[in-house]
């Protein structure tokens, strides 16, 4: 499935955070939102999943979902939102109760979604109970549990520290590849946008604007490959250098904007 | 009990009585100090005109009125020392508190008598409906009344016994506060209730019930007292006899003000319009309306010791009273002359 | 510097479950009582002897009234804490959720809240009568307005995210409910029921104030107004040891819902 955002505008208030978006997510692509704090990239991952209303303008999804999609367009969490009454396996169950499957099905999807996280033996403990890393591991399983035709994934790491980001993203970019769902990738993290994205969109600072969008065109595979060492350092040197100042002015703004 | 003023002090007040030129009275007789618990109701008036007409003063005391809001604190003030001499009704609570040695009796306060409207059994127009017409009625009813061991209580157990009902066949609603019987009564939750004279002539006027009689009328009774602690009167008797006289002073002067009646209509007597202004500012209510609520208070503080001694029984009859209190040790006869009915033996 | 030691700074303000030092504070407690009437340090008609009350605790049980006054009570206590919990629960949500129930609401309850219930005693009486819909109503108004005002502010800690999360899942209104508003605002709620659990207790004696013959709060009263303050302490044991069950009770069931804590 794609996502076309069409002049998707967004104030809070007297505030505008986002300013005449148009943006196509292809079909299978994984595209990164990065811009500085406060340009609006989490609102407009809100608009794009239908939980935040848009000032003006629209979004549509186009196209067939899998086979099995409980949910189309599916949420990860930045902090992980997952229901600390609940075990691992009763918060990844939660977004399949209400669709009337059987218990077989349920079990089955269940399972999966565990078994790709690596979450098997976590099943029943409480999520106070896991590390930050295990957390989002279950918000991810939770998101696979539906079999999303869109993945919409807010700052999924940025609550992690270092070493563990690396290895989720090490994990989570072979969960991707192995399914290359349609994603779109918040982060203010270039080294996480370069090792993930098909393309990654540029934001200005606020209100938030299309800066440009450069494409990675190097496979994921390879981008980690000592040889690709000094092409993705100039990517990231041209990435810097595009939210750079606007990265440091936004940083000297008083943040009246969630 | 307040002790009487040191030497030195009382030296240093006649000096300076002397030197402010005092009358002589002042001089020779320094004044010792009492403070004596009161309610706000005219069946105190006796404390209250002896008060302001200075009859504690001649008799060599400095007395002090404090006031309290509910019955039952003039007797623990009195226990816990805070009044040295206390005027209240006789309820339940107080007996226990007697009979632990904390209170002696020394002379009558108010009681009631015939001709006399203070306390009312009233019944709802609903119940009078229903037959309930007489005293004779109250068996199987529902009465309310303020609390277990009042003296509304006792006033039903007399009248119980004197129309021959049994008390236990009768439904006692004790409603803690006069504004929860006024509107149980009215909301025709209970039969009948007993109730003081203002409430039950307000009662009357806005058609809820209507009044049967009159305590007073049916069973007399010795409603009140004046009482102090057995430790003033082993160590000060002098200042309990000072008291007892100032407040028979007080007594008369009400007596002779309040209760006279001519073929039983209320009289007006001697310094009656300056009497009545006396207890209406000190119970903060007007005279015309204090003028309805004045009980029968003996002229020389004489008590019916055999009501006390059967008041006592009462409440021991339906357990509210220990069994060891006895009339006998909690009052103390010898302070007025003449009280009637004193048991023998 | 010189070579020295550094000096232990940290420590404390971390209370630790001390076991059993609450029952010899106790045991101390009542031994002071006793040996104050024993020695005559105060006058038993100021603080009757633990023996004495004891006594009359025993008189109580043994004349059969005691579980007859527990009984009524207990009747009353449950059934005015669920009336008043129910529809503080019920306005609580509704306060909680939607605006208008809110803007409402929130006056309402804040103007009503401070209301000594005691002085709404004769009202009750005659809207309700002396019997024990009047009783019940007392302790029910007595619990409503702090388990309303509990339950919506419980709701405004269930965290956002939560709750945008169930509906990125296109979880119906009512599933968000049950399976996010509800439990997330269960340890308010809970927390809550401890306060109100104390004011129905509180409230019991105002309740049996009504015409009451039975009940623990009668009793008290009733000593009371009788000045037997052996009699009267019992019954506050009564409560008190009421209060304890109920609390213990409710530690329980807390331990029990929220043992993902």
């Amino acid at each position: 499935m794609e996502l076309r955002c069409e002049g998707i505008s967004h104030r809070y208030g007297d505030v505008a955070a986002l300013d005449g978006i148009d943006l196509a997510v292809r079909a299978g692509e994984c595209l990164a939102l990065i811009g500085p704090s406060g340009c609006g990239k989490s609102t407009l991952l809100g608009i794009m999943g239908g939980i935040l209303a848009p000032s003006a303008g629209r979004v549509r999804a186009s196209g067939a979902a899998p086979a099995g999609c409980l949910n189309p367009v599916t949420y990860v969490f930045q902090d992980f939102a997952l229901l600390p009454w609940r075990t691992v396996e009763a918060n990844v169950a939660l977004p399949l109760e209400h669709h009337g499957l059987d218990a077989a099905d349920r079990k089955a999807r269940i399972d999966a979604a565990l078994a790709r996280t690596g979450l098997g033996e976590f099943r029943a403990a409480f999520p106070k109970q896991l590390s930050g890393g295990m957390r989002q591991r279950v918000g991810i399983a939770r998101a696979l549990a539906v079999s999303p035709a869109i993945l919409l994934m807010d700052e999924p790491l940025s609550a992690l520290d270092a070493q563990t980001r690396d290895l989720l993203m090490e994990d989570f970019l072979a969960l991707w590849l192995g399914a290359r769902t349609t994603s779109v990738y918040v982060t203010h993290n270039l080294g996480e946008a370069l090792r993930l994205a098909d393309r990654i969109c540029v934001l200005s600072r606020r209100p938030g604007r299309i800066k440009e969008i450069v494409a990675v065109e190097r496979p994921q595979a390879t981008r980690a490959a000592p040889e690709a060492a000094r092409e993705m350092a100039e990517l990231h040197e041209r990435l810097w250098r595009l939210i750079k100042d606007e990265a440091s002015a936004a940083d000297r703004e008083i943040a009246d904007v969630r | 009990m307040k002790k009487s003023i040191p030497v030195a002090r009382r030296a240093l007040l006649a000096g300076a009585a002397a030197a402010l030129a005092l009358p002589a009275p002042a001089l020779a007789q320094a004044r010792a100090r009492a403070s004596v618990g009161v309610l706000r109701l005219s069946s105190s008036g006796p404390v209250f005109i002896a008060h302001e007409r200075g009859y504690f003063r001649e008799a060599g005391l400095d007395v002090e009125l404090k006031f309290f809001t509910a019955a039952q604190q003039v007797p623990v003030a009195v226990t816990s020392n805070d009044a040295d001499f206390g005027v209240t009704g006789l309820t339940a609570a107080f007996f226990n508190l007697a009979g632990r040695g904390a209170l002696k009796i020394v002379a009558a306060q108010s009681r009631e008598e015939p001709g006399y409207n203070l306390v009312a059994y009233m019944v709802t127009n609903a119940a009078h409906e229903r037959g309930f017409r007489s005293l004779r009625d109250f068996a199987g009813k529902r009465v309310g009344i303020t609390t277990t061991g009042s003296t509304f209580h006792y006033s039903l157990g007399l009248l119980a016994r004197k129309q021959g009902f049994d008390l236990a066949s009768v439904t006692l609603v004790p409603l803690q506060t006069l504004p929860n019987m006024q509107a149980a009564f009215r909301g025709g939750q209970v039969d009948a209730i007993l109730a003081p004279v203002t409430l039950a002539r307000a009662l009357e006027a806005d058609g809820s019930g209507r009044v049967l009689g009159w305590v007073g009328d049916e069973t007399p009774w010795q409603l009140g007292a004046l009482f102090t602690s057995p430790r003033a009167i082993e160590r000060n008797r002098a200042t309990v006899e000072r008291f007892v006289r100032g407040y028979v002073r007080g007594a008369a002067d009400f007596h002779a003000a309040f209760n006279a009646r001519d073929r039983g209509r209320p009289v007006q007597g001697p310094a009656y319009r300056e009497n009545l202004e006396i207890v209406a500012r000190a119970v903060q209510q007007t005279p015309e309306l204090v003028s309805v609520g004045l009980p029968y208070v003996d002229p020389e503080g004489r008590l019916d010791v055999g009501d006390i001694h059967n008041q006592i029984a009462f409440w021991q009859s339906l357990n509210l009273v220990g069994r060891e209190v006895s009339g006998r040790e909690i009052v103390d006869l010898s302070f007025v002359r003449g009280h009637t009915n004193v048991p023998r033996g | 510097m010189s070579d020295s030691p550094i000096r232990f700074r940290g420590g404390g303000f971390a209370p630790r479950p001390k076991r059993g030092a609450a029952v010899i504070a106790f045991a101390a407690a009542l031994g002071l009582w006793a040996a104050a009437g024993r020695f005559g340090w105060v006058s038993p008609i100021f603080l009757p002897p633990p023996d004495a009350v004891a006594a009359a605790f025993w008189d109580l049980a043994r004349g059969g009234l005691l579980w007859r006054h527990i009984g009524e009570s207990l009747y009353r206590i449950v059934w005015g804490w669920g009336l008043g919990t129910f529809l503080g629960l019920a306005a609580g949500f509704a306060m909680g959720i939607w605006s208008y129930s809110r803007a409402i609401g929130v006056p309402f309850v804040s103007a009503l809240f401070p209301i000594p219930k005691i002085s709404l005693l004769p009202l009750l009486i005659l809207w309700l009568g002396i019997g024990e819909a009047s009783k019940v109503a007392t302790i029910a108004l007595g619990v409503f307005f702090p388990t309303a005002i509990a339950t919506y502010a419980a709701i405004d800690a269930v965290p956002r995210n939560l709750i945008r999360m169930g509906q990125s899942f296109d979880l119906p209104p009512h599933a968000v409910l049950r399976k996010i508003v509800l439990p997330g605002a269960l340890p308010g709620i809970l927390a809550g029921f401890r306060i109100t659990a104390s004011i129905a207790l509180i409230l019991l004696v105002s309740a049996e104030m009504i015409g009451a013959e039975y009940g623990i709060g009668a009793f008290i009263l009733q000593a009371g107004n009788l000045m037997l303050t052996d009699q009267l302490l019992a019954g506050v044991a009564m409560l008190s040891a009421l209060g304890l069950a109920i609390g213990t009770g409710l530690t329980r069931l807390e331990k029990y819902l929220l043992r993902w804590r």
